[in-house]
């Protein structure tokens, strides 16, 4: 078949013109030749679309497999001349494009890497307002109006019955006022506190707190949670303790506290407890029937623990020296 | 609370260290920590200064030397009080003082100085640290520290939480170690029967509204006020408080004896003696011991003497009945007051007592009277005086022990666990609860000084904190709860990340911002009624304030490329009502400066009107999203110029504008371009749902691309001429793209803007045939819309 010796001839007659082609000038003259849109390859092609029908599948393929033999033939040529072409005086030594280097601010990976721990054990996230009545930030969470435990939180008061919530717990106490049991949630966000600002303490801060509610979960649990939650958040090997305290809305109460090895002492990190039933039965819920325990934590403490930040006020001042860091 | 060892030991024998006892009251509830521990202190020894000459180089510090007993130190110090001959406490070099203060060898101004020579507040002891504490005379250089001052000053401060009334008091506290060492608690002041030299009898009227249901009075007549005893001096010295005399002494004894606040008036200075209880009248004014004058109101509990106020109850008493050097017959006071009335008063005059302290967190009925007959015999032995009185006591009140049902199912269900009931009864019978079999469990007589417990969850607090929150086992097997987790923030937060890989920091801003600041963003602003400090009074209006100060602050601190973004909470609100308040979540980026800064490969590229434009598109045209925005210009009080983002549905989904000078001119703001802002409503999120991807098919047919290059007048925009253009084909012609715009310097009138136009089909490959007309379409309607001719390039 003429067609295939034509084939044959041409490989040999490419590889042969391909070596003596030295500079660039070469190279491009050789692909016009061969490669071109008027090229030798390019005309086998036409000459293949006169072949009969039953001739077209062999030769077809054939005619593929040349192209790339010759396309690659000549590209590795071409790479292999690049040491004579303009494009080599690129400075490989100059830094690549600068690009814009973005992040997600300290208290939010913490809040997330929070979340994520307690939405691997089934805790949905809910959320609440920041301004809140009287009755939903203190009262319905078994804080009356004249009670001493009222100091415990220095309240920003928008009028004498709105505050700007001085926890999360607020959120607890919609969530319940709407749902009925089981329920199974961390609510997470900003509160506020009427205190001095210091390197320790700051007008407001975020928390994220949890709340079970059902017919079984006991003290033994909510220390099962607590443990796993310090585990994943803070190593394996982390020591914690749980030490009595006391907060209205929770009882029996407890602190947590974690070893810090290098400052060779504990370190609060959590309240929490077993839900009182003056809480439970203030959003109607049968205390007979439902017990549970909640928790909360500080974010900003949180994230001073685990990157070494001795001054809260960093995290709100937004120096891009302190968030490139994260 | 200061709680001295010394003073607990009245009560309670235990072989515990300051360190110890801290330690095991913390894991009980108490959280404590050591304020000294002279058992720990090292290096710390009797001193005798030999001699005390002046410093050569400093007018006001001493060059000492200091005897061990064995060798002699040199030591600078600045006491004005030191002197040779005396016996002080001295820190060798290597000790370790509280608060983790050590003491190493220096140099004082040229001077080598080894050791301290210590004052009571470097001890711990108390405040006083105008001089160096000086030792009797009779110890012996060299001895350890420990066994001077230990046994009368190791102490630990414990911050009792609100509920916890019962502990306000050494004996509250003894009661306690009692229960952890297991001893028996002892009663240092017997009650010996009290006889009354007359028949004189103080009358006492309560009020029949209540707030005062047991007052108890008498008088002693024949008191000599002078110098405590040493042993009372003492106690008081060992939590840090001074003597001043007898009577005073022992009263503020009493309170931190047994924590139950008593009153002494100087009987001779009440128009009668006889007491009424009742209410002040607005606006009554009141002078107090502390030489303040206090303007009172109705809700105001006082003591009169039927005539004059003599005292503001539960809270102060007056400078006009109190005793003085001179007293010589007291009537004395031991009352109960009502919690909240004690909370309300103390609250409104911003006046926090010992006392009120006390009475407020509620106090024990029956300690009322047993505190009455323990001043009263104090009173005889070391003021010399005696009962004159009748013991009169008015009361109104229930002063016996309550009673609460716990049961052992209950019990279990809360801690999960089995607790020996044994260990329960023998935990409620340390905490002198009295507990009985009961078919279900126990039912438990609650003593009145433990006001806190009131219900059965409160006994269950206290089994568990006496049998030890460490010996409940864990027993939570998280994998058996599987629950749907949700969290309706999970899309805000890919859009957080996604800003941040586009290159924007992350902002958290304090949402109280200057009332002053937040009135130039123009809306209106809620703010809060007691504001930490002015520049904190008012919650924002909008995150741009919150990120403007943060483009300003790194401005001025050497960065003037921004790229920042904020989520977070704003507020509006036109009265302080909270359902005239909107709190709602908001979301807004600012740029300024450039995103690439000029370099060896490229111009730098600006952080423009234009890039956030690009991000806003990128943002909302996701095809996930699949929002489809339009932008419609509108004034704006601080942008110009500013243009509402619209959805589809002709929802405004967002905005971008420009911040006008004269804002960052007010806000004084350091800024050198345009700053750009873009505000996103994360609301559509959720409106939109969850991402929902929809594939579409892959169009495999060529895309046919024509230029097109008009001439028009330069103040057409190019964004109309896109829109015309599309709005001839909507099925072929896929995309009309502004490639290149050129504006001659001679003729600033006109512009030529070359269009790319993008034409595909997904039935067809196209042909010259299928597009041509569409062109000529274009042109003859751009040309006569927008005057615009085409050029043939």
């Amino acid at each position: 078949m003429s067609l295939d010796k034509t084939i044959k001839g041409l490989k040999t007659s490419f590889s042969k013109e391909l070596s003596k082609s030295k500079t660039s000038q070469d190279l491009e003259n050789f692909r016009i030749k061969y490669l071109g849109r008027n090229g030798q390859l390019a005309s086998l092609f036409e000459e293949f679309n006169k072949l009969p029908a039953p001739e077209k599948p062999r030769f077809g393929k054939e005619l593929n497999i040349l192209k790339n033999q010759l396309t690659n033939q000549y590209q590795n040529a071409l790479g292999s001349k690049s040491e004579d072409s303009t494009s080599s005086n690129i400075d490989f030594s100059l830094p690549g494009y600068n690009l814009p280097d973005g992040n997600i601010h300290p208290l939010e990976q913490i809040t997330s890497e929070i979340k994520s721990i307690f939405q691997s054990i089934g805790f949905s996230v809910a959320y609440g307002p920041e301004i809140d009545d009287d009755y939903h930030n203190f009262e319905a969470l078994n804080v009356p109006k004249h009670h001493p435990a009222r100091d415990m939180q220095d309240t920003f008061f928008i009028n004498p019955n709105a505050v700007l919530r001085t926890h999360t717990s607020n959120v607890q106490i919609h969530l319940m006022e709407n749902q009925d049991p089981p329920l199974r949630h961390i609510c997470c966000g900003r509160v506020f506190r009427n205190e001095a600002v210091s390197y320790k303490s700051f007008c407001l801060f975020n928390q994220v707190e949890g709340l079970v509610i059902n017919e079984t979960s006991s003290f033994a649990e909510m220390k099962g949670t607590l443990e796993y939650f310090v585990q994943e958040m803070f190593g394996k090997d982390t020591k914690m303790r749980f030490r009595p305290s006391y907060f209205p809305f929770t009882e029996p109460s407890a602190e947590v506290d974690i070893w810090n090895s290098k400052l060779n002492q504990w370190m609060e990190i959590l309240g929490c407890g077993m839900v009182n039933p003056n809480v439970l039965s203030n959003v109607g819920y049968d205390t007979e029937k439902y017990q549970g325990f909640a928790f909360g934590m500080g974010i900003e403490r949180i994230a001073m623990i685990k990157y070494g930040i001795k001054d809260i006020r960093l995290f709100y001042q937004n120096d891009k020296r302190f968030l490139e860091q994260f | 609370m200061k709680v001295s060892l010394h003073w607990l030991r009245r009560f309670v024998d235990f072989d515990l260290t300051a360190t110890e006892l801290a330690e095991k009251l913390t894991m009980r509830g108490f959280e404590s920590e050591v304020v000294s521990d002279f058992d720990a202190l090292e290096n710390l020894v009797v001193g005798e200064v030999l001699t005390a000459e002046k410093h050569p180089d400093a007018d006001k510090l001493k060059l000492c030397s200091v005897s061990d007993g064995s060798e002699t130190f040199s030591v600078v110090c600045g006491a004005p009080n030191v002197d040779a001959g005396q016996k002080i406490v001295f820190a060798k070099v290597g000790a370790v003082l509280p608060g983790d203060f050590k003491i190493g060898k220096s140099k004082i101004r040229g001077v080598e100085s080894f050791g301290m020579i210590c004052s009571e507040r470097e001890l711990g002891i108390s405040e006083e640290h105008d001089g160096i504490m000086v030792l009797d005379e009779s110890h012996k250089a060299g001895t350890p520290i420990k066994e001077v001052l230990g046994p009368l000053f190791n102490a630990i401060d414990i911050e009792v939480t609100p509920d916890k009334a019962f502990a306000l008091s050494h004996r509250g506290i003894a009661r306690e170690v009692a229960t952890i060492v297991g001893s028996k608690l002892k009663a240092p002041i017997n009650s010996v029967k009290l006889n009354p030299k007359s028949k004189d009898v103080i009358s006492v009227e309560l009020d029949k509204k209540g707030g005062c249901t047991r007052y108890i009075a008498g008088t002693i007549k024949g008191v000599k006020v002078g110098p405590s005893p040493k042993w009372l001096a003492e106690y008081l010295k060992s939590v840090g408080q001074k003597s001043i005399n007898n009577l005073v002494d022992i009263s503020n004894f009493m309170l931190l004896e047994i924590g139950h606040p008593t009153h002494v008036f100087d009987l001779q200075k009440l128009a009668k003696p006889a007491i009424k209880v009742s209410w002040a009248k607005k606006g009554e004014k009141f002078d107090a011991l502390d030489e303040e004058t206090y303007e009172l109101s109705a809700d105001h509990m006082i003591i009169t003497d039927t005539k004059n106020t003599v005292a503001l109850a539960g809270i102060i008493g007056g400078i006009d009945s109190s005793v003085t050097d001179s007293t010589t017959e007291v009537l004395i006071e031991s009352a109960y007051f009502d919690p909240v009335v004690i909370r309300k008063g103390s609250k409104k005059l911003n006046l926090l007592s010992e006392a009120s302290r006390r009475f407020e967190r509620g106090t024990d009925p029956n300690a009322a009277l047993e505190a009455f007959n323990m001043i009263v015999q104090l009173m005889q032995e070391v003021a010399g005086g005696a009962l004159e009185s009748v013991i009169t006591d008015e009361c109104s009140m229930s002063l016996d022990n309550t009673s609460i049902d716990l049961s052992f199912e209950k019990l279990l269900k809360y801690a999960g666990q089995e607790i020996p009931s044994k260990d329960i009864e023998s935990i409620l019978r340390g905490l002198h609860i009295d507990a009985k079999k009961t078919k279900t469990g126990l039912n438990c007589s609650i003593p009145t000084f433990r006001t806190d417990l009131k219900a059965e969850t409160d006994l269950i607090e206290e089994v568990f904190r006496c049998y030890g929150y460490n010996n409940i086992k864990s027993s939570f097997n998280y994998s058996s709860i599987m629950q749907y987790a949700n969290d309706e923030e999970s899309t805000i937060s890919s859009l957080k990340h996604h800003l941040s890989s586009l290159g924007f920091h992350q902002s958290y801003n304090n949402s109280l911002e200057d009332v002053e600041e937040v009135k130039l963003f123009g809306k209106d602003a809620v703010s809060v009624m007691n504001p930490s400090s002015e520049r904190m009074n008012t919650l924002r209006t909008t995150l741009h304030s919150g990120l403007l100060k943060n483009l300003d602050y790194n401005y001025r601190n050497g960065s003037a490329n921004t790229l920042i973004y904020e989520y977070g909470t704003i507020f509006e609100g036109k009265t302080d009502k909270l359902k005239d308040i909107i709190q709602k979540s908001s979301l807004s980026c600012l740029v300024h400066g450039d995103v690439f800064s000029k370099n060896v490969h490229f111009d730098s590229i600006p952080a423009s009107f234009a890039f956030l434009k690009g991000v806003a598109s990128n943002i909302f045209e996701d095809k996930r999203l699949g929002i489809k925005v339009e932008y419609s210009e509108q004034s704006h009080h601080y942008c110009n110029p500013y243009f509402l983002i619209i959805d589809g549905k002709k929802q405004v989904i967002g905005g971008l504008g420009i911040i006008k000078d004269s804002l960052l001119k007010q806000l004084d703001i350091a800024y050198k371009h345009e700053v750009v802002v873009l505000d996103i409503d994360p609301e559509i999120f959720t409106d939109y749902g969850s991402y929902s991807t929809k594939v579409e098919d892959i169009v495999s047919f060529p895309i046919m691309q024509r230029d097109l290059n008009f001439k028009m007048d330069s103040s057409i925009q190019v964004g109309d001429v896109v829109k015309t253009m599309k709005s001839v084909n909507q099925s072929i012609l896929q995309n009309v793209i502004p490639v290149d715009i050129y504006q001659s310097k001679n003729d600033m009138s006109s512009k030529d803007v070359l269009f790319s136009l993008n034409f595909q089909s997904p039935k067809k490959t196209l042909e010259d045939n299928d597009v041509n007309s569409i062109i000529t379409e274009i042109i003859t309607i751009v040309a006569k819309k927008f005057n615009a001719k085409l050029r043939d390039n």
